[in-house]
């Protein structure tokens, strides 16, 4: 059975290696911290990534609002999963939460099981309130009860 | 200075989000790196990858129309693939190990879950350039190995059943 399927392991030359030559002498801590300032620097010019993201995320909710479905269950699903990348990376780790949150609702959600609008913009409006009062850290006492609050809806709704 | 010529590597960036793709792509020119090729959906991916050929590919999971496992998965086994053992990073918001074990599944070398960190990014790129995996092929998967060491010289049957060599990994 499985014994018997055959099974090929090879090496192939590793051109990159060849390419950029030179030898492993550890973490360049010089290219880390240049590229760390760069990435801050970056950051600052982003103020509006969050403003685009949520924008994003009402219309991906809108869309599923007008005619629930899978294609506007997957864009909303999409809005939501990059929000929660974007945000952790850009220091508004709350939103990440909130965010990440709606998209294990959306995700681990059964297709044939109906998403709740209500719980979606639960989801949403809390995003909002956090992006207007530009909580940037973990420490807003009611926004953590907030995404806790979220966080248990969710798990009732998939049933844990 | 760095001990690589980062200068000399061609790496694709593709993201549908244009502020992660900056994001990476401004970390990528910290490093060294100057040739850098942008997409912004995995169809676009693919029609650069076969343009530019690039030493590495930086992926995005989550993309509208083609995602970044069907980029991958084109890569490894398309006939049209520039080259199927190109080493591909994926990068995304997933951080479940079921995520990572189907990423792994369908062919990618290394995964970095967001947020995007520079120490992280600069190790996935050291360890596709020190370490890199031997390739296997069976019957259902062709790609980097998915045991982080593996016996280059082995030939022989499989060992393992699908259910496994998840398992086990």
């Amino acid at each position: 059975m499985s014994r018997q399927q055959p099974i090929e392991l090879f090496m192939p030359p590793n051109m990159l290696k060849a390419k950029v030559g030179g030898s492993f002498v550890g973490l360049d801590m010089a290219a880390i911290n240049r590229a760390e300032a760069a990435m801050e620097e970056l950051k600052s010019q982003f103020a509006d990534w969050a403003q685009d993201d949520v924008r994003r995320l009402v219309a991906a909710r809108d869309a599923f609002a007008a005619e629930p479905g899978s294609t506007t269950r997957a864009g909303l699903l999409r809005a939501a999963h990059d929000m929660k990348g974007q945000a952790a990376t850009f220091n508004y780790p709350l939103i990440a939460q909130v965010a990440g949150s709606l998209s294990h609702l959306i995700h681990d959600l059964p297709e044939t099981a109906e998403l709740s609008l209500g719980l979606v913009d639960a989801h949403v409006n809390a995003i909002h309130v956090i992006y207007r009062d530009k909580v940037m850290d973990m420490s807003n006492k009611v926004a953590l009860a907030l995404s806790k609050e979220l966080e248990a809806r969710v798990a009732e709704a998939l049933g844990g | 200075m760095s001990a690589y010529r980062f200068d000399k590597l061609k790496i694709l960036v593709v993201d549908d989000n244009v502020h992660m793709r900056k994001l990476v792509v401004t970390i990528l020119q910290a490093f060294g790196v100057v040739h850098i090729f942008e997409a912004e959906s995995g169809e676009r991916a693919w029609a650069v990858l076969r343009e530019s050929n690039p030493d590495v590919v930086v992926l995005d999971w989550m993309m509208e129309g083609l995602s970044g496992l069907d980029v991958v998965q084109m890569i490894r086994s398309d006939p049209q693939t520039p080259n199927p053992f190109v080493p591909v990073i994926m990068l995304t918001g997933h951080t479940s190990i079921d995520r990572v074990r189907q990423a792994r599944d369908a062919g990618i070398n290394e995964f970095i879950a967001k947020p995007v960190s520079v120490k992280i990014m600069m190790s996935r790129l050291m360890s596709v350039i020190e370490n890199p995996r031997p390739f296997v092929r069976t019957k259902s998967y062709f790609g980097p190995c998915r045991r982080r060491r593996g016996n280059p010289e082995y030939r022989g049957p499989e060992r393992r059943t699908e259910k496994t060599a998840i398992a086990a990994e």
